[in-house]
């Protein structure tokens, strides 16, 4: 049994999407997601989808890689369409099965959302594989430091977001090992009742947590051993600049959103 | 940098944890620069207690400190702001590097430390690229650490250190979660540093990585026990023994010979050759090897023609055949990533082979209920078994297998009391798991299996990361567990384990390469080909070819020191080596080599 964890993982390639300033990338991919979610019918569906596809090409991200880091959320997304299907009363009904029946409107919402949706995951991966989580913390600190100026810490933020990314596929790893040796120990992970199985998780998130712990530890040790004292005098490696590239990004991403607009507005 | 002072002085220093443990007991030490130390001891002798008081990260109870250039405490008063100061001239790598590294990118981990020092980027990036060329990582700058090696992550922690020029880089166990070949990388590197004028602060129980060292300190129970360079430490072979430390291969053979005490295996031969042997020559004589016993009844474990993948990667396994007799204990050799722990996958069920198969007991696992039928039969101890404790009690650990198969209370404290009495832990049942010594909680995730009565047990590198006392007290338990007729199979990196068992298994790079008795594995045909894929012979086997290549005669392919010491003495005719003086010793202290 190996989790799998590919979630915010970064796929190093050279392209101007990678290149981008990251405090960018986020604003015009947080604009771009608001505008997929406002989205209502196919022309405009069509137009996100070309639009998104056209993104991945010039980040030169293989397709699979985007499956494969979408992938855990698409059992969430089948779920929430196939509520849709059922559960939507609007329209004629088309079929009846028992005291279920899927009407002309469920078949419409659970087509618009789900495909809302999957755009949106595959456009907000695409942050994920392009930036590394270094550039997305240096992008949270600077934009949440205004937010130092009224007490919050915005810099102790990103920097705990950093790590947790960095420990994520540390932690399944060993999330997986655990429920190995458990389970060659009898532990029940897939069979008994309901109650049986939950009682069986709360040895492996004991472990787990001790092992959190060690690691916590640890990575205190190795923070202070290289003298991080907060965002106070910190200087970056990486440059962030605004330049023809950004502008460029902004206007793009300001283009979709009006065409889609247009999009609404004609059909 | 600062001034010309010493980079560290403690005088008088004691340090009590919470309970009473005295970690440090009135310690004195200084440091000069350019000058490599070498800090030995076992498990709680507070040798990584030192490394944190000496890099600024624990502050003592009582004594006087001072640490490049700054008085950081004084009568056992820390001042912080000269604390934060000295600090940001020291650097620390320790023991595991999943929890040094902090970024998802090798060069921006590097440049993290640089950043908080607050340095302008151009000099930050110049320092990055400085660092992973000294490291050797050039290539790696854009590489996730998540899928190095340990030891190419240990590099990357060391290069991230250096990158803030330190005055003093303390290194506390830093190969001691790490292959064979990971540490030999590290210990490059340090060589390198020393050379370059590195003030290096080496914390370690490995007392061959001392060899290099310009002085050694023993600890013992937070205590100073031995202090000199390393030819005057080791020398003193039997107090080191009672300390927990292993007296390195060279040094026990010349001890053992009479020979002038060396750390240097060429120096042994280069004695033992100078010495002319008698006229009774062993030619084609190879001393009675107890057979091992191979009971005629069926395999216990056969694996036929099994090849394995993780999903989208390369071959794990590529058609692989062999067979475990019962009662056999077997030793699986092989690189990293040569595929040995998918084999032991394999063998517990939790992955099933691409095509072939694996019967265990008569189960093919290639079904479900086969595999659970395995598990009842395979106990399967993985890689730092200790990692996954739980309970509150060692007892409630042990029991929690037992627990499940449901057994009656009656059957479920017999088991654990069987269990904690073959490891030996019987007296500390109600102890936490997590108070126990690293060698101890190991035994404990052991007991844990062993109460789940296997036929087979599995361990994968069961003695790695451990000291010398943990590594003997678990080789003490498996040799107890053999005697008991329990089918062992270990994967090792240790060469000499694997003669000590009665099958070898090698593997490199995914396929079988040899399988047979250890003198059949180790023998000449197949040196150059183990050596090539990095594995090499056990040490006492070295020795004899390389006596047998200056001219000696054959002397039975000796698999360990004792029987290396007795075909040497037997060749020799006795009288020899009977503590007289040879004389043909070279001596060759580190010092002259420097």
């Amino acid at each position: 049994m190996a989790l799998k964890i590919s979630i915010g993982q970064y796929y190093a390639a050279a392209s101007t999407v990678h290149a981008l300033d990251a405090r960018v990338k986020l604003w015009c991919v947080l604009t771009v997601l608001v505008a997929v979610f406002c989205t209502s019918n196919a022309a405009q569906l069509l137009l996100a989808a070309g639009f998104v596809a056209a993104l991945l090409a010039i980040a030169r991200v293989p397709a699979g890689r985007v499956v494969a880091s979408v992938r855990p959320l698409m059992v969430f997304l089948a779920v929430l369409s196939l509520f849709n299907l059922l559960f939507v009363r609007t329209g004629e009904v088309v079929a009846t099965l028992g005291p279920l029946s899927v009407t002309s409107g469920g078949i419409t919402a659970a087509a618009l959302y789900t495909a809302r949706f999957a755009l949106a995951l595959v456009a907000g991966s695409l942050v994920m594989l392009t930036t590394t989580p270094t550039q997305l913390a240096d992008a949270f600190d600077r934009m949440l430091s205004p937010l130092s100026r009224v007490g919050i810490p915005g810099h102790e933020i990103a920097m705990v977001f950093s790590l947790m990314m960095r420990f994520v596929p540390t932690l399944a790893d060993e999330t997986s090992a655990i429920i190995d040796a458990q389970s060659l120990r009898g532990g029940a992970f897939d069979e008994g009742g309901p109650v049986r199985r939950v009682r069986s998780i709360v040895p492996v998130v004991v472990a787990l947590l001790a092992s959190g712990l060690r690691h916590a530890d640890g990575l205190s040790r190795a923070l202070d051993a290289r003298c991080y004292e907060g965002g106070a005098g910190r200087t970056h490696f990486h440059e962030q600049h605004l330049g023809a590239r950004e502008v460029v990004a902004a206007l793009v991403t300001a283009a979709f959103v009006a065409l889609l607009a247009l999009l609404g507005f004609l059909f | 940098m600062t001034s010309a002072a010493v980079p560290i002085r403690l005088s008088h220093v004691s340090l009590v944890y919470e309970g009473g443990v005295v970690a440090l007991d009135d310690v004195s030490l200084e440091v000069a620069r350019g000058e490599r130390i070498c800090v030995l001891g076992a498990n709680g002798s507070g040798k990584s207690t030192l490394a944190s008081v000496v890099c600024g990260l624990l502050a003592p109870d009582a004594g006087e400190v001072e640490l490049a250039g700054e008085h950081v405490c004084s009568d056992g008063r820390p001042d912080l702001e000269a604390y934060r100061r000295a600090r940001r001239n020291l650097g620390l790598v320790f023991q595991n590097p999943d929890d040094q590294i902090v970024t998802s990118v090798v060069e921006d981990d590097v440049a993290f430390g640089p950043e908080n020092l607050g340095l302008p980027r151009e000099e930050i990036a110049s320092r990055v690229t400085r660092e992973l060329h000294r490291v050797a990582l050039d290539d790696y700058a854009h590489a996730d650490p998540s899928r190095l090696s340990g030891g190419q992550k240990q590099r990357v922690a060391i290069a991230g250190a250096l990158a803030m020029e330190p005055d003093v880089l303390v290194l506390d166990e830093p190969g001691s979660l790490l292959d064979v070949r990971g540490r030999a990388a590290i210990l490059r590197v340090m060589g390198r540093l020393a050379k370059a004028g590195t003030t290096l602060v080496h914390v370690t129980h490995f007392m061959e990585e001392a060899v290099e060292a310009d002085r050694v300190i023993v600890l013992d129970r937070g205590r100073i026990a031995l202090e000199g360079t390393p030819e005057e430490v080791f020398a003193r072979g039997a107090e080191l023994a009672d300390l927990g430390l292993e007296v390195p291969f060279a040094a026990r053979l010349s001890q053992r010979l009479g020979l002038p005490w060396t750390c240097s295996e060429k120096d042994v031969v280069d004695a033992i050759a100078g010495v002319p042997f008698g006229d009774r020559t062993l030619l084609g004589h190879r001393p009675d090897v107890p057979k091992a016993s191979c009971p005629q009844m069926g395999h216990l474990i056969s694996v036929e023609h099994a090849s394995f993948s993780y999903s989208g990667r390369a071959q794990a396994l590529d058609d692989v055949s062999l067979e475990v007799a019962p009662g056999v204990s077997t030793a699986i050799i092989g690189q990293t990533g040569s595929g040995k722990s998918t084999l032991l996958r394999l063998f517990c069920g939790l992955e099933v082979p691409d095509s072939g198969r694996i019967v265990v007991a008569g189960n093919d696992t290639s079904t479900k209920r086969g595999r659970k039928a395995v598990r009842r039969v395979v106990g399967y101890v993985m890689q730092h078994p200790e990692r996954q404790l739980f309970a509150e009690t060692v007892e409630k650990d042990v029991a929690f297998g037992p627990r499940n198969l449901r057994l009656s209370a009656d059957e479920v404290s017999r088991r654990v009391n069987r269990a904690l009495e073959l490891v030996g832990l019987a007296g500390k049942r109600e102890a936490s798991p997590f108070q126990l010594s690293g060698g101890q909680r190991r035994l404990c995730a052991l007991a844990g299996i062993l109460a789940m009565e296997p036929e087979v047990l599995i361990l994968d590198e069961p003695t790695a990361g451990l000291d010398p006392r943990g590594r003997a007290m678990l080789r003490r338990v498996l040799v107890r567990l053999r005697e008991r007729g329990i089918t062992l199979v270990q994967v090792t990196h240790s060469m000499e384990d694997a003669a000590r068992c009665d099958r070898v298994v090698a593997l490199d790079q995914s396929h079988l390469v040899a399988v047979g008795t250890p003198r059949e594995v180790f023998s000449p045909e197949n040196e150059e080909r183990l050596t090539k894929g990095g594995l090499g012979i056990p040490r006492s086997l070295r020795v004899a070819r390389e006596l047998e290549r200056r001219g000696w005669p054959a002397l039975g392919d000796p698999l360990t020191t004792d029987e290396l010491v007795a075909a040497i003495g037997e060749t020799a005719g006795t009288g020899a080596f009977a503590g007289e003086t040879v004389g043909t010793g070279t001596f060759v202290s580190p010092q002259e080599v420097r």
